[in-house]
């Protein structure tokens, strides 16, 4: 790893635990988009030039300005500071333990060895430009790609079918839980 | 320690982190962005193994990826408002019914 993927690591780690443990979601948000950078710049070291310009495009620019229009609209505050359940945090260790330690032992063992040379003898068909991620789309890939229009217009219609008001209620329903709560 | 392997951990330690933060946060806003970054930790080792492959296929994946990733987060979010307009508040917890 360089030193620049080495930095970039370092910031990718340090926001993503930001991301979890902010109590405002706002700052949530914000981590996240440093986050999503950062993880661009990874992708521009490991030579993929094209995803990383797609990662700022796509991800920091159109999905999180679409969160954080919806934290803006919704009005948040920050998270009350009850109590998490015993059994929830244990799940959450297990799982994020069990990741760790069942994954990184197989991967290493196997790719040790192979991949100093690999990288050497490979790394000039890996470059990852607008040309060749392009002729890869549009050749073997042209099924899959058309397809993925289909599920972007299913997206659009259902967000556009899931967020259309009844014409009967306007404003939160009452007798909803939340009148209810405290 | 070769370089590719250290991506896959870094990818790894990413992907813990979010699903820790699924398990427990209790702001759905807050588990939507930690889907979000497991998808990315996803796509980190995706390219990293492309890179150690030679060719371009893990990248085309990590496109498609993006693609599911813009058409989940339209539908999400708009889940979220629906959430929000029916039960004035965003917490899982508070999202115990199955219907109004």
């Amino acid at each position: 790893m360089t030193f620049m993927g080495f930095v970039l690591s370092a910031v990718a780690v340090a926001a993503a635990l930001g991301v979890v443990f902010n109590r405002n979601p706002l700052y949530s948000a914000f981590c996240l988009i440093v986050n999503l950078l950062a993880m661009a710049g990874l992708y521009s070291v490991l030579n993929a030039h094209f995803l990383a310009v797609t990662q700022v495009v796509v991800y920091a620019g159109a999905i999180m300005v679409l969160v954080l229009f919806v934290l803006m609209l919704l009005n948040l505050k920050a998270e009350s500071g009850r109590k998490l359940g015993i059994f929830r945090t244990l799940i959450a260790a297990i799982i994020a333990g069990s990741v760790v330690t069942t994954v990184y032992p197989s991967v290493s063992a196997n790719f040790e060895q192979l991949s100093i040379h690999a990288l050497q003898e490979n790394a000039w068909r890996s470059e990852g430009t607008v040309k060749a991620v392009g002729e890869e789309i549009y050749g073997r890939y042209i099924r899959q790609f058309e397809l993925s229009s289909l599920v972007l217009l299913i997206g659009i219609v259902g967000a556009v079918m899931l967020s259309k008001r009844k014409h009967s209620t306007i404003g939160p329903r009452e007798g909803g839980l939340g009148g209810t709560k405290q | 320690m070769s370089s590719v392997v250290s991506y896959v951990g870094l990818s790894l330690v990413l992907f813990a982190i979010g699903a820790v933060g699924v398990c427990i946060r209790r702001n759905a806003i807050v588990v939507f962005m930690c889907i979000e970054m497991m998808l990315n930790a996803v796509n980190l080792a995706f390219v990293a193994f492309s890179k150690l492959q030679g060719n371009l296929d893990g990248q085309v994946a990590v496109f498609f990826v993006m693609v599911i990733a813009a058409a989940e987060s339209a539908i999400g979010l708009a889940i979220i408002i629906a959430l929000f307009r029916n039960n004035v508040s965003v917490e899982t917890t508070d999202a115990a019914q199955l219907k109004w």
